[in-house]
């Protein structure tokens, strides 16, 4: 991959470039507080974007799948029915995502596209995404209490799924290209050669950078072994399950989760729309059939597929990344603090005081 | 995990297909065949997708597409050496409920078939043992059809059905021909009888052990789908009889929007059951770990 320097002033041009390429280009903006959200850029906000934010909750999951994503348009007339696929096919970019959600769009990549079945939908808006991911280096704007990338293993510097990566060296940024339309961008004068002392810059504000993640920890190895083995005693589960509210939010937010449900719509007096919508395991309903029989019928029943389907190995293997890029915001929503670090922390500390009455 | 049946006919989609677009059908005729089950048969509007369709494997679904309403998985009854194409329908939500409203000559749209189905030309050589319970029939009357016709390929074949009443025995056109075929033991039963049952009496189970029948359990495939009550019933005693659990296969039903292994509802275990199912063998079953 090649490294180029850039001025901290030109940094915004990157964004500037991508819409004269036609790209509609979306970016993180700041409210008050910790409230942060990606934003379509525009000539009256484009001022405002900013490098160094908290991660906004609503994931940009959403670029690739949308939460509502209209799949066909059936229509009547004469007695005739008409069904017509609508894509959605133009050129998007991401100015500022982080490496774990680049992680977890790489994960979607594998599960959507992966396997016998291809998503269509999925292809032509992932085709047409440009990533300009941003590394996480500032210890009180952009690491939040929940981060745990490190445990991941997706962060704080993406290693590549993006097309361009910008960091910021303090009195200069470094940018570097993960595809070829990322270098093309380096024909633009405005980015000069790195030098090694600038290579060796990065590094070491990468290594100091690993320093700053707070508290949050998971001890994901341990807990990946004790779920495929099946070794998990269902009192945990149950314990589990008892903190969960089914409020759904830990998938909403998650950027790896896949699931959808398909729901038709009246639009018009001869026309239906079929749209996809985001769904969660949590909810009772997930698994209820016509006719009422749900077999998975207790909470903690849900909460052990979410947890069994993001950490078994045969899972890991099936899309070869995990369905958990530790970027923390389900442990950040969550009333009954069963995101992922806890969830995993609760298990590894039921199983392995379980282990000790087993000798092995 | 190791698939039970090979996926020859749900094949990778091409690379342009859209998975989850319907295919016109028309809708031939409808007939009654228990109360709130009825028997559609259709065709789609397009012959060449007529000749795809018309390549499934006993025990695949399809997702059947009612405008406006929405979308549901149904096992695909007919044998595929059979002309027609049909489902047979429980009303139970509204989906099925506006499947029942359809009137011959209207339209609604089919696509698959999905899923693994069962690996008939595996069992070459074989007995076949089929036990159903009510609607479980349904997926099973698929294999039953192919077997018969091909019956120089298979040992035995054996079928124990049983419904709550006379009244809810399934596709009795058809119980009544295998009844009376030589080369197949059928042996029905009801749980509560009425006047004109002179048959047995009794859950499905009851019929291994009448006198006279004779569950052959070496080099044996045993079929079993119905109702989670029966089905554990019947997998106990199978299991006592002698059977080994992956000798017994099954058809999982979970509800479903893709059924091509991506909206996630039917995934149990470590198994999507659009796709690595919905036939699995009994010791599958028990690993997935989750109520029938």
């Amino acid at each position: 991959m090649k490294a180029r320097i850039l001025e901290r002033a030109d940094v915004p041009k990157i964004v500037e470039m991508l819409r004269q390429q036609g790209y509609e280009v979306f970016a993180p903006f700041a409210g008050r507080g910790r409230d942060t959200w990606f934003d379509l850029v525009t000539d009256e906000n484009r001022d405002r974007i900013q490098v160094h934010l908290p991660n906004p909750y609503y994931p940009p999951k959403r670029f690739v799948l949308p939460h509502i994503e209209r799949l066909m348009k059936i229509r009547r007339s004469n007695g005739e029915i008409q069904i017509e696929p609508t894509y959605r096919e133009r050129k998007r970019a991401i100015f500022g995502i982080r490496s774990c959600d680049v992680a977890g769009i790489w994960h979607l990549d594998r599960f959507y596209l992966g396997r016998d079945f291809r998503d269509l939908y999925y292809e032509k808006r992932r085709k047409n995404l440009f990533l300009v991911n941003v590394v996480c280096t500032d210890a009180e704007r952009d690491i939040g209490e929940e981060c745990f990338c490190l445990c991941a293993d997706t962060g704080p510097a993406a290693r590549d799924q993006f097309d361009l990566q910008v960091m910021d060296l303090g009195d200069e940024y470094m940018v570097v290209a993960g595809t070829p339309a990322g270098e093309e961008f380096f024909a633009n004068p405005m980015f000069r050669k790195a030098t090694e002392a600038q290579v060796e810059k990065r590094r070491a504000i990468l290594s100091e950078v690993r320093k700053h993640f707070k508290t949050t920890t998971s001890w994901f190895p341990a807990t990946v072994r004790y779920v495929s083995q099946g070794n998990i005693l269902e009192k945990t589960w149950e314990e589990i399950g008892n903190r969960c509210l089914e409020c759904g939010g830990c998938t909403y937010v998650c950027p790896a989760c896949t699931c959808f449900t398909v729901s038709d719509r009246q639009v018009g007096p001869n026309e239906i729309e079929r749209v996809r919508i985001w769904d969660a395991c949590a909810l009772s309903g997930f698994t209820r059939m016509a006719g009422g029989h749900n077999p998975r019928r207790a909470v903690h029943d849900r909460r052990n597929r979410r947890f069994f389907r993001k950490l078994a190995h045969y899972f890991i293997q099936r899309e070869l990344s995990m369905a958990c890029v530790g970027c923390g915001r389900c442990a950040a929503v969550c009333h009954g603090d069963i995101g992922m670090p806890s969830v995993v922390e609760m298990i590894r500390r039921a199983t392995a005081a379980n282990d000790k009455l087993q000798p092995v | 995990m190791s698939r039970v049946a090979h996926n020859s006919t749900s094949s990778p989609a091409a690379a342009t297909e859209n998975i989850y677009l319907p295919k016109l059908a028309v809708l031939d005729r409808v007939t009654d065949d228990i109360p709130e089950v009825r028997t559609f048969y259709w065709h789609f509007e397009d012959a060449t997708e007529q000749a795809k369709f018309k390549r499934f494997r006993p025990g695949q679904f399809a997702q059947v597409s009612l405008f406006g309403i929405g979308e549901f998985p149904a096992s695909l009854p007919p044998s595929p050496t059979e002309e027609e194409t049909f489902f047979t329908i429980r009303q139970v939500g509204s989906c099925t409920a506006a499947l029942h409203q359809l009137k011959p000559g209207e339209k609604f749209a089919v696509r698959g078939p999905y899923g693994n189905g069962f690996s008939m030309e595996d069992y070459y050589g074989k007995n076949l043992v089929f036990v159903a319970g009510g609607i479980g029939l349904i997926p099973l009357r698929s294999c039953i059809v192919y077997a018969l016709k091909h019956r120089d390929k298979y040992q035995r074949i054996q079928i124990f059905y049983g419904s709550k009443t006379p009244r809810e025995l399934m596709y009795l056109p058809n119980l009544r021909e295998w009844q009376q075929s030589a080369g197949v033991e059928c042996y029905l039963t009801v749980d509560r009888s009425s006047d004109s049952w002179s048959g047995n009496v009794g859950v499905v189970g009851s019929l291994f052990k009448k006198p006279g029948v004779q569950v052959p359990v070496d080099n044996t495939m045993a079929f079993v789908c119905g109702p989670p009550i029966m089905f554990r019933f019947v997998i106990k005693d199978l299991l006592a009889m002698g059977f080994r659990e992956g000798n017994i296969v099954s058809t999982l039903e979970r509800y479903m929007k893709c059924g091509v292994g991506k909206c996630g509802h039917c995934c149990i275990g470590v198994a999507y059951v659009c796709v690595d199912g919905p036939v699995f063998t009994y010791e599958q079953i028990r690993k997935l770990g989750e109520d029938i």
